[in-house]
């Protein structure tokens, strides 16, 4: 042992440990130095936060530069973060105390981030208007679905409703004319569709003639709240701010969508995703884009034709589907200084609208896009903007994701367990209201 | 018996040659003074090792203590956590989404096991023999462990389509043109059992063929001689002596199925569907935390989860220490 002591002795130097202490302790001092950046106490850094779309990023780059340019004691710190991972990026950073200054988000998960007093009420000076109505006279619509409690909190940066396309082949080949025959109502809609659907000798189909977008989980909460809505009604009450999924307005809707797939046989849960399926000739009609839809039909070389949603033939509203938007909003928990730099930075976003919507496909209603070249060399967007002028939001609410799920949960007991609706429905409207009575409690709301 | 005690003098002899190991420094006893290396060479050891140390104590350690934390708090990840002690604990008692999804996950840990067991097994021992082409079989059949989870699963996704490859198959020989093997609350979880089998049994395989090849020809030998059959050299040779293996075997596929998470997030419909029938513990932390916002639920879903691993695996060793 002593021998092979000296060894290592020999083999290494001398240290002490006064000397190790005194080593370890400049290592720790750099590592710790290392991260922190010199910053000026004159400049202001705002992070910006929006999730990728290749066409709008280049756009964005140039807004950055533009607004260091125009504002040289504020840098903007830019990060593109991909869609898959946005939301849990995002909500880990706040989690940390790191989230961004400038962010954006859907109008399902507004209320959450609203609940948590994490949204900015809209800063009208920062902005650069007098007032909230000199802000939304800009707008045909936009707003409703980031407006709590009387205030705004963020900026319609997208504003998107879902029409229905015609594949004009399939329905030319079973005989129908999308302009003359697609259905008005919703009871007319299963016997057109009978005819554009090809069945195998079991009944199965091989080619359905519509299809609701089953795989996307928002899409029931669209489309219901849609069918509540065209009955006059509200999926949340807007007095109560419970579900109302045991009122005869959701029986009514739900009732829809199950026969349709189990009465009807005419689709269901069990297909794909009918957006492919559309865009694979598989599907006479698809009722889930919107002007996102158009280039994606261009580039599979699809002739469509547009009609609006049906309604219910006896519907006390004439709205189509719901209208839905992303929302670019501002960190409460910034700094002031930072705030107001956002906010800054906010405007600058929204005057470059024309460009963002002619060369990133993104909409929001405001008169200089509705005059511009790209808005009216399109014929089929008139359509869905005059569908958007009708259409209501969707309701967002905390706890957005556990109520979904069991109304997917009561949606799978129906239309796959073949459970009756009328035990089904006050069940999961418990369950619901509980759920959002929690999320409430928790954001202290 | 003169020979055992000559035996275990010789052993005991062997130990005392042997240096320390580190576990009988740390469990019998530090070393005696004199044994001791100087203090500037175990200051010099401690400086290589802190690195590492710092590391698994930063990303290994202090999250398992904060995840406990986490268990005691009302969290949302927006908002400051708040201590509510044991109360999410005493809400899973009647939480029915964790109780289903711990139902679906027994369900699914012995669909994952039991028949991955017995299946790796059966292949260990037919690729353990020697036939034309078997180099060329084993590999095939190890293919559908290289893919990631996520491939698998979105493979299977078009394989298990109601009018898919699948459903052809049974098709031809009953005439049924569709099957809703993802969308039926019954089919859904068979399907997740099945496809998580799939891709394990091969990587069991390998485990057991290992196990295999350590076991001496000899003794089979002395037992053909003896009379025995090959049933019998598989029960009373090879069988007590892959007792080791067949435990690793045991425990790795337990721990793997209760972890679960990929296959139901990508290949059931709506994370978890139909009507939660395919919804795991894996799944429901997923959801708690990011999904509902109720981080406090998902560690102490997370907690739950780590003392029944923890106790069947201890199960498992307990019973495999057993000597026949």
């Amino acid at each position: 042992m002593r021998h092979h002591n000296a060894t290592l002795k020999s083999m290494m130097p001398h240290l002490t440990r006064r000397a190790f202490a005194v080593l370890a302790a400049l290592v720790v001092t750099a590592l710790l130095s290392a991260p922190v950046a010199p910053a000026s106490a004159q400049t202001t850094t705002i992070k910006v936060w929006l999730h990728d779309h290749p066409p709008r990023v280049a756009i964005d780059k140039a807004i950055v530069a533009e607004f260091e340019k125009a504002n040289p004691d504020i840098k903007v710190q830019y990060d593109v973060i991909p869609v898959g991972e946005y939301g849990q990026k995002l909500l880990t950073a706040f989690a940390s105390g790191s989230g961004p200054d400038v962010f954006m988000n859907s109008i399902l998960l507004v209320s959450q981030y609203q609940s948590a007093k994490i949204l900015a009420p809209v800063d009208f000076a920062g902005l650069g208007y007098a007032d909230e109505k000199a802000l939304t006279s800009q707008y045909l619509t936009g707003f409703d679905g980031i407006r709590f409690g009387g205030k705004l909190y963020g900026l319609p940066i997208e504003v998107s409703n879902w029409v229905c396309y015609a594949n004009n082949a399939i329905w030319k080949e079973a005989g129908l004319d999308p302009d003359k025959d697609f259905p008005k109502t919703w009871e007319a809609l299963p016997a057109v569709m009978e005819k554009l659907t090809k069945r195998d000798a079991n009944g199965v189909p091989t080619r359905r003639g519509f299809d609701f977008l089953w795989p996307n989980r928002n899409m029931f909460w669209f489309v219901l709240s849609s069918m509540f809505h065209q009955q006059g009604k509200d999926m949340v009450d807007a007095q109560t701010g419970k579900m109302a999924f045991d009122t005869p307005a959701a029986a009514r809707a739900v009732q829809y969508m199950v026969d349709y797939a189990n009465k009807y046989r005419l689709g269901g849960p069990q297909y794909g995703d009918a957006r492919s399926d559309f865009l694979g000739g598989r599907l006479g009609t698809e009722c889930s884009f919107g002007l996102f839809g158009i280039p994606q039909m261009k580039t599979a070389n699809l002739q469509y034709t547009i009609k609006p949603a049906p309604r219910f033939a006896d519907a006390a509203s004439d709205n189509g589907f719901d209208a839905y938007a992303f929302y670019m909003m501002v960190n409460a928990r910034s700094t002031p200084a930072n705030q107001k730099a956002a906010w800054k930075y906010a405007r600058m976003y929204l005057d470059r609208s024309v460009e963002l919507f002619e060369k990133a496909g993104l909409f929001v209603p405001r008169p200089e896009v509705l005059a511009s070249p790209g808005y009216k060399s399109d014929p089929n967007i008139g359509l869905i903007v005059d569908e958007l002028k009708k259409a209501k939001f969707a309701p967002s609410i905390p706890g957005y994701d556990q109520v979904l799920d069991i109304l997917l949960k009561g949606r799978d007991q129906m239309v796959q367990g073949g459970q009756p609706a009328a035990s089904v429905l006050p069940a999961i409207n418990d369950e619901m209201n509980t759920a959002l009575a929690r999320a409430r409690t928790r954001a202290g709301g | 018996m003169g020979g055992n005690a000559a035996t275990q003098a010789a052993e005991a002899a062997d130990a005392a040659a042997q240096p320390p190991s580190i576990v009988t420094r740390l469990f019998g006893g530090w070393p005696r003074r004199s044994e001791r290396p100087p203090l500037d060479i175990r200051w010099w050891g401690l400086g290589f090792v802190l690195p590492v140390v710092m590391f698994f104590a930063v990303f290994s350690v202090f999250p398992v203590f904060f995840g406990f934390y986490l268990s005691l708090t009302d969290y949302d990840l927006l908002s400051p956590p708040l201590f509510v002690g044991l109360d999410n604990f005493r809400n899973l008692v009647s939480d029915k989404l964790f109780l289903t999804a711990l139902v679906n996950t027994l369900i699914f840990v012995v669909g994952a096991t039991v028949p991955v067991w017995a299946a790796s097994l059966a292949a260990a021992l037919l690729f353990d023999q020697v036939f034309r082409g078997r180099d060329v079989v084993k590999a095939i059949f190890f293919l559908p462990v290289l893919p990631p989870a996520v491939v698998i699963a979105v493979i299977w996704r078009l394989l298990l389509h109601p009018n898919g490859i699948a459903t052809s198959t049974v098709g031809w020989f009953s005439g049924i043109s569709e099957i809703p093997w993802l969308a039926n609350t019954v089919l859904a979880p068979l399907a997740m059992i099945v496809v998580h089998d799939w891709a394990a049994i091969p990587f069991f395989m390998l485990i057991w063929l290992a196990g295999l090849a350590g076991i001496p020809q000899e003794a089979r030998d002395a037992a053909a001689v003896d009379g025995a059959g090959a049933l019998q050299r598989f029960w009373y040779i090879d069988l007590p002596l892959l007792r080791p293996t067949s435990l690793l075997v045991a425990s790795l596929a337990t721990i793997n199925a209760f972890q679960s998470f990929v296959l139901q997030f990508v290949l059931s419909s709506d994370q978890g569907g139909p009507a939660n029938s395919t919804l795991v513990l894996g799944l429901l932390v997923f959801k708690y935390g990011f999904q509902y916002f109720r981080m406090g639920d998902a560690a102490a879903v997370s907690v739950v989860m780590f003392a029944i691993i923890m106790s069947v695996t201890l199960l498992q060793l307990r019973l495999g220490r057993r000597v026949y």
